[in-house]
């Protein structure tokens, strides 16, 4: 109990930040909650709200806050105008129309708490999101294959084995990283339309994860190194060979940053709209939900629809990101040393 | 080419390389080999190619008729007006939003390092739950929540802290300040590798400046921030990289809002609504010699301020 009474202004203060920092997550999600009528209505609360309907006469009309002489009532608004409109006390319907003088639009409404969940279903009905989302799975397994084997090979080879002309190959490697891509995208992007004619096919998306990936490679060889040889060396006079080596001794150690890069891989493929956009176009079959569902927010003017959009399309890598926390907040670690061997 | 005679270079300098070096070199090739390849198809062909479009006028809708055009391209830059301002944007943001990014992502690794912090696991995934948003949702949320009659802003923060209300987000000063600030959104990876760097600190030198009489503070400055430069310096790489529109350690799509990211946003307008592919290559190749001074630069402080344990040996 002291202990926590100790700590508890540190931890109130990161809360405050926390919720600053997370603000306009929150306000999505009250967005996407919101009924459409509520997104124009300055006076309406800050929560999710509609105003409290009433039904007369078989017609569906809404209750306002009106000053009357008896102090401030609940009436049903039945016919809105300017310098004067016509009420309805739900209380007492059988006293008829009453007039009331005044605009009716400086009146604010009786609220009541009321989700909108038919903004969710807005996504589902214009597109087959779920068949979309196995696109997207497709290419996340193909692309953590190719990236996630070739770049932990390749790692290891920087991380145990002298190469031909010392350091300068893995400071060739740092250098790839600091290309800006527009450099090396026209004559990619010439040669994929062009000469390969693979418009329209997800080859563009995958090829190069095939030949690993120059940040990945640099995170694992860094945390490579930082093992002890030992066990290696041992493998090695038992005649284990060098990808059995890597098997055997490196990966049972090495889990947590294969798992860290293989997140960051599989939140990257999530969210890729890119390669998409430049390759597949977006009548191909083969589209991946982050490139349809950005398309449909940008086609779609109503604000709690697109922000429950967002909401849908935040599930998955939220639910990952809460299973694999253990692993992936350990951090990854870049220190300077690099002749540890 | 070049690197390939250097490395020829330094291997004929090396006079009786003994079998077994020799056998764990050709496993250690065999085992960068895919890397290797990419390295040529992906990087240094297409870098050479688009150095060889940077003369020409190659043009996307005729590209048989590709003629040699000089320096022309180099020419046509030097008075472009549009490109001067878009990579003079570009700049002016990274030199606000670089610096902020890695001084933010120090202090909230600091904070989720610490001891004194409750449901560590939870705060940290929290954290970083705003790095995996794709960007284009990101800036619809933004967009939302600073808008001035619906948004949260105004009525929220602002308006209860007796502050001036603002009116719009959509254009000059305001715009950028959003977007700085929204940049915020990016730096998980970068509380990763910071955090991965503070653990990596041993407990005894903490241990033995606090018995000394070193206070929180000093210990963060004298110890902390000192033994974690390695981790500072290549966040700074990449959110430069990232700035400038390199390799990112987590990419999460593109905003496509050509005002902001500026020189990427014009390269693009030319490359896609011109199709001028010739000029494009050379507007790319102008802007790949500027990030690759700046980066040298970077690279050669770097000697003078980065921890490098080797070196003390």
């Amino acid at each position: 109990m002291k202990r926590f009474l100790n700590v508890l202004p540190f931890n109130v203060f990161v809360w405050i930040l926390l919720v600053l920092y997370l603000a306009p997550v929150f306000f999505m999600i009250v967005t996407a909650l919101m009924p459409t009528s509520q997104l124009d209505d300055k006076k309406a609360p800050l929560y999710p709200a509609r105003i409290v309907p009433y039904i007369y006469d078989g017609q569906d009309y809404q209750l306002y806050n009106v000053p009357m002489e008896n102090g401030t009532q609940p009436m049903a608004l039945i016919k809105p105008g300017h310098t004067a409109s016509l009420l309805i006390d739900p209380q007492h319907p059988e006293n008829g129309l009453i007039e009331w003088q005044g605009d009716w639009r400086t009146l604010a409404g009786v609220y009541e708490f009321h989700i909108a969940w038919e903004n969710f279903s807005h996504l589902f009905n214009s597109m087959p999101v779920l068949k979309m989302v196995g696109n997207t799975f497709m290419l996340a397994v193909i692309g953590e294959l190719g990236v996630l084997c070739s770049s932990i090979i390749v790692a290891y080879g920087f991380a145990r084995f002298s190469l031909p002309g010392g350091n300068l190959l893995f400071y060739v490697l740092i250098a790839t990283i600091l290309i800006p891509d527009k450099v090396t995208f026209i004559p990619t992007f010439y040669m994929y339309i062009k000469i390969l004619q693979w418009r329209g096919t997800i080859l563009p998306l995958l090829a190069h994860l095939f030949f690993g990936n120059a940040v990945y490679i640099f995170l694992l060889r860094q945390n490579f190194k930082s093992f002890p040889v030992d066990l290696e060396e041992a493998a090695m006079l038992d005649g284990a060979g060098p990808l059995r080596r890597l098997v055997s001794v490196i990966m049972p150690q090495a889990w947590p940053v294969v798992i860290t890069v293989s997140l960051l891989h599989f939140f990257y493929t999530w969210n890729e709209t890119r390669l998409a956009s430049l390759y597949l176009g977006s009548s191909s079959s083969w589209l991946p939900v982050s490139f349809a569902v950005q398309n449909y927010q940008s086609l779609t003017p109503i604000q709690n629809v697109i922000e429950a959009s967002t909401l849908i399309m935040l599930i998955v890598p939220v639910l990952i990101l809460f299973l694999a926390q253990r692993y992936f907040m350990q951090g990854l670690i870049i220190t300077g040393a690099e002749n540890k061997q | 080419m070049q690197i390939t005679s250097v490395i020829k270079n330094k291997i004929s300098a090396v006079p009786r390389v003994s079998v077994e070096t020799r056998f764990k070199r050709q496993v250690g090739l065999m085992l960068i080999s895919p890397w290797l390849i990419g390295l040529v198809l992906f990087k240094l062909a297409p870098i050479l190619a688009s150095f060889f479009f940077s003369f020409t006028d190659f043009h996307l809708l005729n590209p048989d008729q590709i003629q040699f055009t000089g320096l022309q391209n180099y020419r046509i830059i030097t008075r472009d007006r549009e490109a001067g301002i878009a990579l003079w944007q570009t700049i002016q943001l990274a030199l606000v939003i670089i610096p902020l990014q890695t001084f933010a992502s120090i202090v909230v690794a600091a904070m989720l390092s610490s001891r004194q912090l409750l449901a560590k696991n939870t705060m940290r995934m929290l954290f970083f739950l705003p790095s995996i948003i794709p960007s284009f949702s990101a800036a619809l949320m933004w967009d939302g929540f600073v808008d001035p009659s619906t948004g949260w802003l105004n009525r929220l923060i602002l308006g209860p802290l007796g502050l001036e209300s603002l009116n719009h987000f959509s254009y000059g000063d305001a715009s950028r300040l959003l977007f700085i600030i929204s940049s915020l959104w990016t730096i998980g990876p970068g509380i990763l590798i910071m955090m991965g760097s503070m653990q990596g600190i041993s407990t005894e030198i903490y241990e033995a400046a606090h018995i000394d009489g070193a206070g929180r503070l000093k210990r963060f400055f004298k110890i902390t921030i000192p033994l974690i430069t390695p981790a500072i310096f290549f966040s700074l790489v990449l959110n430069l990289t990232a700035v400038f529109g390199g390799a990112i350690l987590l990419d999460r799509g593109s905003r496509w809002r050509n005002d902001f990211s500026s020189y990427d946003g014009y390269v693009n307008l030319v490359l896609f609504d011109m199709f001028k592919l010739g000029y494009a290559s050379s507007l790319a190749w102008v802007f790949f010699v500027i990030v690759m001074i700046i980066v040298l630069i970077l690279f050669g402080t770097s000697r003078r301020w980065v921890y490098f344990p080797d070196r003390e040996n």
